[in-house]
């Protein structure tokens, strides 16, 4: 991941409100061409951190840089690439759809005007009504139209589908991976973060776990899914008599018991095996897993770690 | 998730699921999924692939997985992309050496022989499920085929 030019490059930054930390020294990088998300609880930093790069918020110590550029210091060739749809879109009360789009349009050097079309079209939304009177979902799926036509070569997303139903998540995933990826041939950039991991599985190739504003793993998501494996085990005695190997703690119930283990299971395995299960199996575990894990507080023993 | 995917509707249909805990790379999985719907004739040598965009939106997976999917199976010589028109099933042709494809086979039943022991499985049992698994595959690619002519 030693991209020389990273389309994302944070580096030791910080940032406070009012005196409580909200980012404390995180780096980041994000290559182009991928779908980075930042995963972490509620106030690790997420929203932060895409602030300072939307030159929102103002860091107040360490560098942030979007495609080599300072986005404090070169705003307008900064802005014009990039589009953000953050998890409650506003828009002017009095405006319709239709004068939304233009306005937003009017910001932009590029507007697609048939991808505009085709997305009023996907999402039914008619250009006549004001915006006051659209439902949540057809709020961010307006940001998303405005987000999406001038073809930017970053796209910003801050907890988009939260509190949308199903159905509009779905659409809006694929209208992500549709519209707007396939048209840069490859190297469109998406920064996404989101609760709903297992939602964006499929879109994301690279996540940074983030933790009390700095990021504590960075790793590809087909890397982690491959780390990351859950061993169960069954026994004839209580599970709790086991011996593991150092370092491991397992959750133990009744007769069966759980470890989770990160790179090679195989030692885990052996050892397991010479005491006899009635059942021993390995299985991988989802993104959402892994981040269930790895953000989990360090566990007493015999917890699930 | 399972995704019924077809080139065209007049098309066999490939049944592509994916697998968040198998431990796989996802796009590995699209690659061996369409290799095996054409080693069972679901799949026949010049049925069209559904292109890049649609499958990636129906998977719900990044479009760049989709095409690393099919980069590789261009080069492993299973589909063809021809510009403008999309990818196809190619008609099975290893450019390979026969030692050599024997050998490549050879990994692929060591990691299943290997598994075997770990399952306690027998080497007459492993050896009669080898047999009935490559049965299972001819008659399900006889049909695709019977079925495909009685379409056209």
């Amino acid at each position: 991941m030693s991209d020389p030019m990273p389309v994302v490059h944070v580096r030791n930054l910080h940032y406070a409100y009012d005196g409580s930390d909200a980012v404390r020294g995180l780096n980041l990088s994000v290559r182009r061409g991928g779908c980075h998300a930042l995963f972490g609880r509620n106030g690790a930093g997420k929203t932060t951190t895409m602030k300072c790069l939307l030159n929102l918020l103002q860091p107040q110590e360490g560098e942030v840089r979007l495609f080599g550029l300072d986005p404090a210091v070169d705003e307008v060739a900064v802005k014009r690439r990039i589009a953000y749809v953050p998890d409650s879109p506003a828009f002017y009360p009095w405006m319709t759809v239709g004068e939304t789009i233009d306005y937003l349009a009017s910001f932009r050097p590029q507007w697609n005007d048939g991808k505009e079309k085709d997305l009023l079209r996907r999402f039914t939304l008619d250009p006549r009504k004001k915006v006051t009177s659209l439902s949540k979902g057809q709020r961010t799926q307006l940001a998303l139209i405005g987000a999406l036509c001038p073809e930017p070569e970053l796209l910003v997303l801050d907890e988009p589908t939260s509190g949308l139903d199903p159905i509009v998540r779905r659409e809006f995933i694929e209208t992500v991976i549709g519209a707007y990826q396939e048209g840069g041939d490859g190297d469109r950039t998406i920064l996404v973060s989101t609760h709903l991991i297992s939602e964006f599985e499929g879109l994301i190739d690279e996540f940074t776990l983030l933790e009390g504003g700095r990021e504590i793993l960075t790793l590809g998501a087909d890397a982690a899914r491959e780390r990351y494996r859950k061993v169960r085990a069954r026994f004839a005695r209580p599970a709790s008599e086991i011996e593991l190997p150092a370092g491991l703690h397992a959750r133990c119930v009744g007769r069966e018991l759980e470890v989770i283990v990160q790179g090679d299971e195989s030692l885990l395995l052996r050892q397991l095996r010479e005491q006899q299960p009635q059942a021993l199996e390995t299985e991988g575990l989802s993104l959402e897993e892994i981040f269930l894990v790895a953000a989990a507080p360090a566990a007493p023993e015999g917890a699930l770690r | 998730m399972t995704v019924n995917v077809s080139g065209a509707e007049t098309q066999p249909a490939m049944l592509i699921e994916l697998n968040y805990k198998s431990g796989k790379p996802v796009y590995l999985q699209l690659v061996d999924q369409v290799k095996a719907a054409v080693a069972s004739g679901a799949l026949a040598a010049g049925d069209p692939l559904p292109s890049i965009r649609p499958l990636a939106e129906r998977l719900r997976v990044n479009r760049n997985t989709v095409a690393k999917a099919y980069e590789e199976l261009e080069s492993q010589g299973i589909i063809e992309s021809l510009p403008g028109k999309g990818s196809f099933v190619r008609q099975p042709k290893s450019p390979l050496r026969k030692e050599i494809r024997h050998e490549l086979l050879a990994r692929e039943i060591d990691q299943s022989v290997v598994a075997a022991h770990h399952l306690q499985v027998s080497r007459e049992d492993f050896l009669e499920l080898v047999r009935e698994r490559y049965e299972q595959f001819e008659q399900r690619r006889d049909s695709a085929q019977s079925i495909q002519k009685e379409t056209r």
